[in-house]
């Protein structure tokens, strides 16, 4: 008997016990789709972290003093340190920008908006991705000239004028100890932050100024608290970075003492994607576990069916069937049951995915590579559990079996 | 055809011993049919079961159309089974939900016949035993009569040596089991090795010479003189 008749042996007997079949199937049903929707929402959000990083820019860098080592007044950097990084590394450095955040509420007609004032120069546009819809970005004449100008984002806009064509217009900025008026000179359009429907927080819009103007409307001197960098491509960004805070060590004197921190976007993507990684490993871990358990319902159906049918095994024997013949049959009965688990399985999942990310809002990450593991997993498990009950109803005494009522 | 030379069988139950068959010394030539006959425990179905290649003498030679079966493994065997013998048992055992024909065709698939071959022998093996016009019936929609007939029927489809029949008539009632023994005397008219397994005299009556058993042994071996004749209506 060859492979093709034994299929089609195994077919009839899975459609004979439609029912039987079905509930066996069930449990690699579940196994299988949970796996799958699991591994796709993993995948999916993991994706979709990535990409946010990628919009944040993958060789983009960030440099501050160390809050937890109390820095002195020594230890700031300044815009001399910013020069000599500029000098010693324009080999390797795409742009750089001192940066300077406070935080502040917009006067809008209805309500005051929280935002981001952001003081960077005028090529911060070259660490960050800013796509300018309408005017300019901050020039180096804003910037010699400490010009009281804004480059605000399209929602921003929205709220407070109800329109986008805001070029000239003036925004009001509250801020801590004084009020702002601010002349627009440039609208970005407000980029998409993956998480933000599935959190429901607010992230406030960021507006930027000209870092002089912000520095003297704080009144801070040549102090820097923070650096933005954007190295060139395919430059090794951690080891640049190590070579940056030893040359800013060597001009404060700090040398060893852990005064200055980086944060780089790879080092970040790499934590929360070992943080996905995990969580859908286990998971994944739990849904493999349903899975067995599946498996070890295959083997409990396919020794009924070997009890059941031990008769039609002893008939099937007395008239010529081999031991490999019978071994054969059930063991593609138990692989058939099983692939086809796995098949329903497989479109199960990926509808639970599709579900699951209409209410989390990321794409789920359904790959072909995934759907061929689970199918052959599924086909394993049933070879796995099939083997025994298979190999049971081989070795089955003819006689016996034909005695068998 | 069939030759035994002092063929042994012993059970071995543990504790004790159980000689089913003592040297038994038996020929069966091509053509013949004969009845193996005896009460239950007399041996015959351990004969009968040695005889088709289920089980494996103790002792003794067995020679089954010139092959040594005492010296194959159990591959080999399997396919002794089934090309060599032909099997008629008491309760049918045709599969049941498959067809008749399906059922016929099943020794060919095993013997890997062509799938076009096997539907074409399979249907002039059921027309000789005269259900030409139920072949696509399902075997438990049939009666008695023509699920044994369906059981002939499988057991010609490879051409085999000998046709062993367990009891063929066991299950069924007069008139069916008389047309089934018509079919096998026709069956031995046109050429076929029938052995017969029964303890009914009256059945052993259509064979040719019957074999009686009691106690493992052979205690009779003769012809049959009065012999039942159905003659054949087709």
């Amino acid at each position: 008997m060859n492979f093709i008749e034994s299929v089609k042996v195994a077919i009839n007997a899975i459609w004979v016990n439609k029912m039987r079949s079905l509930l066996t199937m069930l449990g690699i049903i579940i196994g299988i789709s949970s796996v799958i929707a699991v591994v796709a929402i993993g995948q999916g959000s993991q994706s979709a972290i990535g990409k946010e990083f990628e919009q944040f820019g993958v060789n983009r860098a960030f440099m501050s003093t160390n809050w937890q080592e109390t820095p002195t007044d020594r230890d700031y950097f300044t815009h001399g340190d910013v020069d000599a990084i500029k000098e010693a590394f324009s080999d390797r450095l795409a742009a750089i920008s001192p940066s300077l955040q406070d935080s502040g509420k917009i006067v809008s007609k209805k309500e005051l908006q929280n935002i981001s004032l952001n003081g960077v120069n005028e090529i911060y546009n070259k660490i960050e991705t800013i796509e300018m819809m309408d005017g300019r970005f901050l020039m180096e004449g804003d910037m010699k000239a400490k010009r009281e100008v804004v480059v605000i984002d399209e929602k921003t806009a929205l709220e407070v004028f109800g329109r986008t064509n805001v070029l000239g217009e003036r925004i009001l900025v509250q801020m801590r100890y004084r009020n702002l008026s601010l002349v627009i000179v440039g609208l970005y359009k407000t980029p998409k932050v993956p998480f933000s429907n599935v959190a429901n927080f607010e992230q406030p819009s960021n507006i930027y100024i000209p870092l002089t103007t912000m520095e003297k409307i704080l009144g801070i001197g040549d102090r820097v608290y923070g650096i933005e960098l954007n190295l060139e491509k395919d430059t090794n960004v951690q080891d640049t970075l190590k070579e940056i805070v030893k040359l800013v060590e060597r001009r404060h004197g700090n040398v060893g003492k852990n005064k200055y921190r980086t944060y780089t976007a790879e080092g970040e993507l790499e934590m929360v994607n070992k943080i996905t990684g995990i969580m859908t490993g286990v998971i994944g871990a739990i849904a493999a576990i349903s899975l067995f358990v599946g498996g070890i319902g295959v083997m409990n159906i396919m020794l009924v069916s070997v009890t059941e049918r031990t008769r039609e095994i002893g008939i099937r024997k007395a008239i010529g069937a081999r031991h490999k013949d019978i071994l054969m049959q059930f063991l593609v009965e138990a692989v058939i049951i099983s692939v086809i688990g796995g098949i329903i399985g497989t479109v199960l999942g990926i509808g639970f995915s599709l579900l699951i990310s209409m209410f989390i809002k990321i794409p789920p990450g359904v790959s072909i590579s995934t759907i061929m593991i689970a199918w052959l997993f599924s086909a394993g498990v049933g070879i796995f559990f099939g083997i025994y009950p298979a190999n049971k109803a081989a070795k089955l005494d003819p006689i016996e079996a034909l005695r068998y009522e | 055809m069939i030759r035994i030379d002092s063929l042994t069988k012993i059970y071995d139950t543990g504790s004790i011993q159980v000689e089913a068959l003592k040297k038994i010394n038996l020929e069966i030539g091509k053509g013949e049919f004969v009845a193996i006959m005896g009460p239950s425990g007399s041996g015959k179905s351990t004969l009968m079961n040695v005889l088709g290649c289920l089980d494996r003498p103790s002792g003794g030679l067995y020679r089954l159309d010139g092959e040594k079966i005492e010296e194959l493994n159990d591959v080999q065997l399997a396919a002794i089974r089934n090309k060599k013998i032909g099997f008629v048992f008491q309760s049918f055992n045709l599969l049941p939900r498959m067809s008749a024909l399906k059922n016929v065709e099943l020794p060919m698939m095993y013997a890997g016949i062509s799938p076009k071959i096997r539907t074409e022998r399979a249907e002039a093996a059921l027309e000789r035993v005269g259900l030409g016009d139920r072949m696509h019936h399902r075997s438990n929609e049939l009666s008695g009569g023509q699920r044994q007939r369906v059981a002939i029927a499988r057991s010609l489809v490879n051409d085999p040596a000998i046709i062993l029949a367990d009891e063929p008539t066991g299950n069924l009632d007069t008139k069916s089991g008389n047309e089934i023994m018509g079919i096998f005397q026709q069956l031995n008219e046109e050429g076929s090795t029938v052995i017969l397994v029964t303890h009914e005299a009256e059945i052993a009556a259509y064979a040719k010479r019957i074999v009686a058993f009691r106690d493992g042994e052979i205690v009779e071996d003769r012809l049959v003189e009065e012999r039942i004749v159905i003659v054949s209506e087709s």
